[in-house]
């Protein structure tokens, strides 16, 4: 009687931890993401969102990883760093992911020092000022920062296209003036002059008196560094017949942008993001908008921390930060929309050179990145 | 030539900012309510106006409809919201706060709606430029000053010269004593409410028209718009359109000097010392 009463106590007993395993197995993998999701800097935030959403969307059809299901954690930031280290907190205090995707220089920054002391992997999938390369052993940036991408363009505007003189319009926060530095940096030791520059608020769509400023220098080109209204500047430009040709970044590859025919004859570097045309389709068709560079970017940011976390679950390693980061380097070369190698924190991937011509974006140079 | 080109375009936009300013003040003046969500109905003035030429209404029309469909906006706004906190006996910054909430609401319905992302017109007509005075003005800005300039000669028209706006001033003037010879403050706000937000419509749409719709690209302008007002003078209709443009031409004229990024906070500046002088505004009434 004793002996069979132990061996169903035994037998549940076993069951039970069959039982809890399985919910554990089952138990969906939660990562975290801070972006802007209201305020002026939505307008990317919301891109950025719709990216990592597609990502997730694809992943989960596929059974997740290791049949768990993945959950994203969005916090809204409104681009704001104080906003950013409180949601950051929320999502690693409360809510224990390991890994967190965010978005703009500032915001960035701010959560950088609370990844390194808090072990989480950063990812920053679309913002690009310089400082984020150093800001933390825990970010990783999946697009190249500014610098490099920028001393390319200068030395093609310069020794290519011939500009022997430039005016800078940027964006009065850390992306914008840290690509205002990196170019004019690259541009004067390349044998450029800057004679003129001016800057505009993030949000600001009234160019004009500052392009009628910058136009009284008469440079040959103006360089742009802006993240988004780029689509009204080229209105205002062509409307104050302005004699320069405009030069810019990444920031420029907007469809509607290059739908402008105000827009022509434009040039511009491009970290290169290529999206097949059925995925495309699929996005729109999910979402009814265009399966742009940020949502691209963010796709791909979402994929590289995806195949982390698959890394570690193949391995039976536990779901952390540090582990996260440690199967990053080993993976090392993320064959995703766009070839990403990790020779440090901060990826490198192909830069073009691009011009926009009767409303396409035709490459005319090619930088592969570095292996 | 740098500064007639800053000038010129100084009072472009001072025009704009005038018909909010404007319009602003009327609601101010007469209901004595900071309508803060005068910012939202600014931006779906634009958004509505945008929504009717995309379903082929002609510019006039689509104009009119956003014209009309931000009249009711306000006046709805007055009577559903303003008009139960007075009841209620709601004081002036639990009013404030529930206006900021409106604007709040509004802006983020039109997020929600049609993106955050900047949108574009994109009427042929309106990039068109022609050269006056050695000046390149594009169609939009020369509409844009035609339409301002119409707008506040007919408020000031309105406020004058009919009945309804001589209610207007008697209930902005003494609401008491309007209450008891039967003007009917009440319906008179609503009015008013509904008036300002069918004329604050017109920069709405205008505005984007040059530079893009954003959702919340009427809270910068309302601010200015209000700085304008308080520097004019409350209650005075002139006072306001005369100190948007000023401060918009002074916005302009400060590039001349000083990189952007200044410009705003010196011309800020400069009417800081003003009001410490003239601290009931320029055209106090």
């Amino acid at each position: 009687m004793a002996r069979n009463r132990r061996f169903w106590l035994a037998g549940a007993l076993a069951g039970a931890c069959v039982a809890l395993g399985a919910a554990a197995q089952a138990q969906p993998i939660r990562l975290g993401a801070v972006l802007p999701l209201t305020g002026p800097a939505a307008v990317v935030g919301s891109q950025e969102q719709r990216g990592i959403q597609f990502a997730l969307l694809h992943a989960n059809a596929k059974g997740g990883i290791a049949g768990r299901q993945i959950e994203m954690l969005f916090e809204d930031n409104q681009a704001k760093p104080d906003q950013s280290v409180l949601s950051f907190n929320k999502l690693v205090d409360l809510q224990g992911v390991p890994a967190v995707i965010t978005g703009f220089s500032g915001p960035t920054l701010a959560m950088a020092p609370l990844a390194t002391r808090k072990k989480v992997l950063l990812v920053n999938g679309g913002a690009q000022a310089d400082p984020l390369a150093k800001a933390s052993p825990y970010l990783v940036n999946t697009i190249p920062v500014l610098a490099g991408e920028l001393e390319v363009l200068a030395n093609y505007v310069l020794h290519d296209a011939g500009k022997k003189t430039a005016a800078i319009l940027f964006e009065n926060d850390a992306a914008g003036i840290s690509g205002r530095d990196d170019f004019a940096a690259s541009y004067t030791a390349a044998g450029g002059k800057i004679v003129a520059q001016e800057p505009i608020a993030f949000g600001d769509t009234n160019y004009r008196p500052v392009l009628l400023k910058l136009a009284a220098a008469q440079p040959d080109m103006l360089f742009v560094i802006l993240t988004a209204g780029v689509s009204p500047l080229a209105d205002q430009i062509r409307q104050i017949d302005a004699k320069f040709t405009v030069v810019g970044n990444t920031f420029f590859s907007d469809p509607e942008v290059v739908a402008n025919p105000n827009a022509e004859g434009w040039i511009h570097s491009q970290v290169l993001i290529n999206a097949p045309d059925s995925l495309a389709a699929e996005f729109k068709k999910t979402y009814g908008t265009e399966f742009d560079f940020f949502p691209k970017q963010y796709y791909n940011a979402t994929n590289i921390v995806l195949a982390c976390v698959e890394r570690l679950l193949k391995e039976g390693k536990p779901l952390t930060g540090e582990n996260l980061r440690a199967a990053l380097f080993a993976i090392k070369t993320f064959d995703g929309l766009t070839r990403v190698v990790f020779n440090n924190n901060t990826a490198d991937t192909q830069v073009n050179i691009n011009r926009m011509q009767a409303k396409t974006d035709a490459i005319i140079k090619v930088i592969p990145p570095k292996q | 030539m740098l500064w007639l080109h800053l000038l010129v375009n100084g009072l472009v936009s001072g025009c704009a900012l005038g018909m909010v300013a404007v319009s602003f003040s009327l609601i101010f003046a007469t209901t004595k309510i900071f309508h803060v969500a005068h910012a939202g109905v600014y931006s779906m003035g634009g958004y509505l106006t945008w929504s009717a030429l995309r379903h082929g209404a002609p510019e006039p029309l689509a104009l009119l409809i956003g014209i009309v469909a931000c009249g009711l906006l306000g006046a709805l706004i007055q009577k559903l919201l303003y008009e139960r906190l007075a009841r209620s006996g709601a004081t002036h910054l639990v009013v404030l706060i529930a206006s900021l909430g409106a604007s709040a609401v509004l802006q983020n319905i039109i997020a929600g709606v049609y993106t955050s992302n900047v949108l574009r017109f994109a009427l042929p007509w309106a990039d068109r430029t022609v050269p006056i005075g050695g000046v390149l003005l594009s169609m939009t800005q020369i509409v844009t000053v035609g339409i301002g300039l119409a707008t506040y000669a007919g408020v000031m028209w309105f406020a004058h010269r009919t009945g309804l706006g001589k209610r207007m001033r008697a209930v902005a003037s003494n609401p008491f004593l309007a209450e008891i010879t039967r003007l009917n403050p009440r319906d008179v706000h609503v009015v008013v409410v509904a008036l300002g937000s069918a004329i604050v419509c017109l920069p709405g749409a205008l505005v984007p028209l040059d530079l893009g719709l954003q959702p919340f690209g009427g809270v910068p302008m309302l601010l200015t718009a209000t700085i304008a007002m308080i520097a004019g003078g409350v209650g005075s209709i002139s006072g306001a359109f005369v100190l948007a443009v000023a401060i918009a031409v002074l916005q302009n004229l400060s590039l001349l000097v000083m990189p952007g990024e200044w410009s705003i906070g010196v011309t800020f500046f400069v009417f800081v010392i003003f009001m410490l002088f003239r601290p009931r505004g320029l055209f106090a009434t």
